[in-house]
């Protein structure tokens, strides 16, 4: 790691306006992400003036609607997603947003003629968070027509490959995987050592102009043997590449004259990365084996880089580590086969151990999209195996919510965020149990997909002929 | 030894099972039968028939049981055969159940294990499995799972892949497995015969695990997976093609059991007329069609062919079909070919589609190995629902949850609990011994294995799972794994549970031990290595 440093970025300065331009021209170009480089049009005007206002994280998002009314959820016991638990709890929602959260007290308080939804003796959790998934990326895996996933060219840096511009509101697996409660996804591209640009969804089905709440929210990618068939030559790329959009970003005007060294990638990836760098999105590194989550950390630790692991098959052996480094870990708990050599010690209470040993820990379900909805059963697969109920429940909510850094906005159940909301009549992680009501952006929505659909087509069999008769 | 003589199997062929061989002498003997008196002492070397047994009910006389007696009492006990004992007993007597009930007396000598708060269950059963032909890691050495060679391979064996120390077999044991198919994969049009295995401890040999008397399986496929990976060399490359080449090889078995079956009709007249001439009897008429002796030799047999072998098991009714189809349509299809050859498809395997035919495959007896909610990956499994088994259960079917995953083979407890949830979600009425059978009783007899496991029943093989609770709860685990009444696994042991090689000295922990990981349960090696302790010191 010593042979490369990440340049702090500067604080002052020039440079940092420069930088400042770049993300800005990065996020208004937006779908520059295609194989072939967008057209380099001229900057828009007010650009300049955009740029030397801070960039405080809005309280908005493009969804967010005025309204004048509220709904009240009243009676259930709210698993905040932080840990705590409101018995009989009263939850307002106005617009997209949660506006409060009580406890019963202020139920007997509420305005005469508001809408109320009784919620006694059900339990109502945030709505549940897809992470690292392909979700809306993909609707049938082997019919590649039907897959943008991937940026399928030979360059293993991809980071400006933007999800956001990919995603299909119409996809079967939004409703199928909303109505058990899954409400947002961390869409994330794949394939190459960095895979481009994830994107924060609500599940809002044919929703094409809202459905992706905040695009560019982190860069993926894939550790390990992804360059050269090489670990080593995967750690030289990556560290020759975040050099290079520091160049990039710091001389941006000596790159626009010529006047610097050859990038060893294209200017679109490389700009997509200055966030990353100055530590704004995280770096989301899908990674199994030991050494190379520590080098991660090492990154992490020795930069401005938040860096988060997807995978971590052997991540509780180097868990105090990761800990130290801050470095969260997206677990699925079944994964306990030395599937790869890189997973051999793969064991079923990873995530028990490494919330232990102080490590943040999310919960997903790896690289099946259609079954998103199964991370209810990761978590309680998890909790089976040590890990505390209220930590797997955060493990699906507020802690992704966190490690993709969008916790102001979602993730658990708290005055200000959007109200993602499932209603449940037990234990969200039993099998016995299914959402009675999902929430999105703070509207019901109805409890059918094409699953649904199919089914009740198929009840009743005594309705089609056959000739066997 | 008639089996012997015969030029057919090699060496290691010919140990490949007691019950295997046992039913060829036994078929050998109708056989014999059938072809009345004349058969004399003098028959000269014949091929074998196909090894095989019978699909239906095994209806050997079980042995008394025998061995030392094991009562599990007090725990809630759930047979799949109908009955749940909310504090049961279970007695086992040496590998078999002697008696099934509440406050069973305890035998004299017996060793009573108290398992209140526990949930007993019959050992869990999975139809689909390629552990040991698609091992982990996940080397490229390690595929063995598909001879894509040709479109049709009836010939291959998957005995003759699986490896014994693929470290997933001991992680399905884990999760209460205590019998499981494997089968080739889904490449071929006939991919080839399956094994149906228990995954004990301490395999040197995947035959050292193979299910004694279980009837030989074979796996077709339906679908795109066939005409995905043949169709650029040589075909097929449509589902027409597909279809084509089931009934070609079929109609292939047929005219080679014919010709076989020319051929011993010949030899019986050929036998009747030495046993005539021995005896003096013999006529003009028995001297050859010209009168003149021709036919002094035997007849020769027609060639054997493996593939046509296994297909003829099929036709005859004694090799069990295990059909991997999505599509309701490509089922119905299948059943009306299988039907115009005269055989049946025991089970077809993933059939997402299932619940559009499930009258159907109720009223044929044809069961449906299905996943709980896998959907999506290929355009014919994107109509999968979360109720297939459910209204197939109701519809009067056999559901079967299986698992074609090792991480699934894992909890397949679980994969049924979804399956049922969903079920009794839209009002179906199925009860938890219902679901329990489709990973128990229904499996079982999917491979013809029913009379054997599959029920906590009296007489049957001791295969029981002790789980920690409810095993359709997220949160119950198994325990403790018994296969034919031998402790193989218990969660207790951690470190000295048995472990195949693969992953042995590959953790810092294995180096600091005084001996290595152990290869059999705790209990098992103990006498030997204290001898070998104390002989030491």
């Amino acid at each position: 790691m010593s042979d490369l440093e990440i340049r702090p970025r500067p604080t002052v300065g020039l440079s940092r306006l420069v930088g400042l331009l770049v993300v800005l021209m990065a996020s208004i170009l937006g779908p520059t992400s295609a194989a072939a480089p967008a057209p380099s049009t001229a900057p828009a005007p007010r650009r300049a003036s955009r740029a030397s206002r801070p960039a405080p994280e809005p309280a908005r998002l493009p969804f967010d609607r005025e309204a004048s009314t509220s709904i009240f959820l009243v009676g259930a016991a709210v698993h905040v997603g932080n840990g705590t638990v409101i018995e009989g709890g009263v939850v307002e929602l106005r617009g997209a947003r949660i506006v409060a959260v009580d406890g019963p007290e202020r139920a007997g308080a509420l305005p005469s003629g508001a809408a109320v939804i009784d919620l006694a003796g059900k339990r109502l959790t945030p709505g549940l968070v897809a992470a690292a998934s392909p979700l809306g990326l993909v609707e049938i895996d082997m019919e590649s027509a039907t897959v943008d996933a991937e940026r399928q060219d030979g360059d293993p840096i991809r980071a400006g490959y933007d999800a956001a511009m990919a995603i299909n509101a119409d996809s079967s697996l939004l409703p199928v995987n909303a109505i058990e409660g899954i409400t947002s996804a961390a869409v994330t591209p794949r394939g190459g050592l960095l895979s481009g640009q994830v994107a924060w969804i609500d599940l809002v089905a044919g929703d094409h102009v809202g459905i992706v709440a905040r695009p560019r929210i982190a860069a993926a990618g894939t550790f390990g043997s992804a360059v050269a068939g090489s670990r080593a030559a995967t750690f030289a790329r990556l560290h020759e590449v975040l050099d290079d959009a520091a160049l990039l970003r710091d001389r941006r005007g000596s790159f626009d004259k010529r006047q610097t060294r050859e990038l060893s990638a294209h200017r679109l990836d490389l700009e997509a990365l200055a966030p990353v760098l100055a530590g704004e999105v995280p770096l989301v590194m899908r990674a199994d084996r030991a050494s190379d989550l520590l080098a991660l950390a090492e990154l992490a630790r020795s930069s401005p880089l938040r860096v988060a692991v997807v995978g971590g098959a052997q991540a509780w052996k180097v868990a105090d580590v990761l800990a130290a480094a801050e470095v969260a870990v997206i677990v699925q708990p079944s994964l306990n086969l030395p599937q790869s050599v890189d997973q051999l010690g793969a064991r079923l209470d990873d995530a028990a151990l490494l919330h232990a040993a102080g490590v943040r820990v999310g919960i997903t379900v790896l690289d099946d999209p259609h079954n998103a909805r199964n991370v209810t059963q990761e978590a309680g697969i998890a909790v089976a195996h040590g890990l505390p109920h209220e930590a797997a429940l955060s493990a699906i909510t507020l802690e992704l919510a966190r490690i993709y850094g969008m916790e102001q906005h979602y993730g658990s159940i708290e005055p200000g965020k959007v109200a993602n909301l499932v209603v449940w009549d037990g234990d969200p992680f039993e099998l016995s149990q299914w959402p009675r009501q999902v929430y999105l952006r703070g509207q019901v929505i109805p409890m059918r997909s094409r699953q649904t659909l199919l089914r009740d087509r198929y009840r009743d069999l005594g309705r089609f002929r056959d000739r066997d008769e | 030894m008639l089996l012997v003589s015969i030029d057919r199997p090699p060496a290691g062929r010919r140990a490949r099972s007691v019950g295997v061989l046992l039913a060829c002498v036994v078929l050998l003997l109708t056989m014999a039968a059938a072809c009345g008196k004349k058969t004399g002492e003098t028959t000269p070397p014949e091929p074998p028939p196909p090894s095989r047994t019978r699909p239906e009910e095994p209806e050997r006389p079980r042995p008394a049981p025998t061995g030392p007696q094991l009562l599990l009492r007090g725990a809630r006990v759930m047979t799949a055969a109908g009955v749940v004992y909310p504090h049961g007993d279970v007695l086992l007597r040496g590998d078999r159940i002697a008696a099934v009930g509440s406050e069973l007396p305890v035998p004299k000598g017996a060793t009573v294990v108290d398992l209140r708060g526990k949930v007993l269950t019959p050992g869990i059963i999975d139809t689909h499995s390629h552990i040991g032909v698609y091992a982990a890691p996940g080397l490229s050495a390690h595929a063995d799972g598909n001879e894509t060679s040709a479109a049709v391979t009836a010939e291959v064996w998957a005995a003759d892949a699986v490896w014994p120390q693929d470290p997933q077999l001991e992680r399905a044991r884990a999760g209460g497995i205590t019998t499981m198919q494997i089968l080739p994969g889904s490449a071929n049009l006939i991919g080839g015969r399956s094994v149906v295995i228990k995954p004990y401890p301490g395999l040197r040999s995947i035959e050292d695990a193979r299910f004694v008397g279980a009837p030989d399986g074979l796996k077709m496929a339906c679908g795109e997976n066939p005409k995905r990976v043949h169709g650029d060399k040589g075909g097929p490359s449509t589902r027409m093609g597909n279809v084509a080449g089931y009934r070609k090889a079929f109609q292939q078995a047929v005219e080679y059991r014919r010709n076989w079956q020319r051929y011993r009709d010949k030899k019986a007249r050929w036998e009747a007329k030495q046993l005539a001439r021995s005896r003096g009897e013999a006529s003009p008429a028995d001297e050859g069609e010209d009168g003149k002796g021709k036919d002094e030799d035997p007849p020769d047999p027609p060639a054997r062919d493996d593939a046509m072998e296994t297909l003829v098991g099929v036709l005859d009714g004694e090799t069990l079909v295990h059909m991997h189809c999505y599509r309701a349509d490509e089922m119905s299809l299948m059943m009306d070919l299988a039907r115009s050859f005269g055989f049946r498809i025991r089970s077809f395997h993933h059939a997402v589609e299932a619940y559009k035919i499930a009258d159907r495959l109720a009223a044929r007896d044809v069961a449906a190995s299905v996943w709980a909610d896998w959907w999506g990956f290929k355009a014919e499994a994107y109509d999968g629902i979360r109720e297939n088994a459910a209204l197939l259960s109701a519809a009067g079917g056999r559901p079967i949850i299986h698992s074609d995953s090792a991480i699934g083979i894992q909890r397949l407890n679980q994969e049924a609990a979804k399956a049922l949830f969903a079920g009794r979600r839209i009002g179906l009425r199925i009860s938890d011994d219902e679901a329990l059978r489709w990973i128990t009783a229904n499996p079982a007899w999917a491979l013809g294995v029913h009379g054997e496991v599959g029920t906590l029943e009296e007489g049957k093989l001791a295969d029981l799972v002790v789980w920690s609770g409810d095993p359709f709860s997220v949160y119950s685990r198994a325990e403790q794994v018994y296969i034919e009444g031998r402790l193989v696994f218990d969660e207790g042991w951690g470190d000295r549970a048995p472990r195949s090689d693969f992953e042995v000295g590959l953790s810092p922990a294995d180096l600091e031990r005084d001996a290595p990981p152990p290869v059999f349960p705790p209990g098992e090696a103990a006498p030997k290595a204290k001898k070998d302790e104390e002989d030491d010191r």
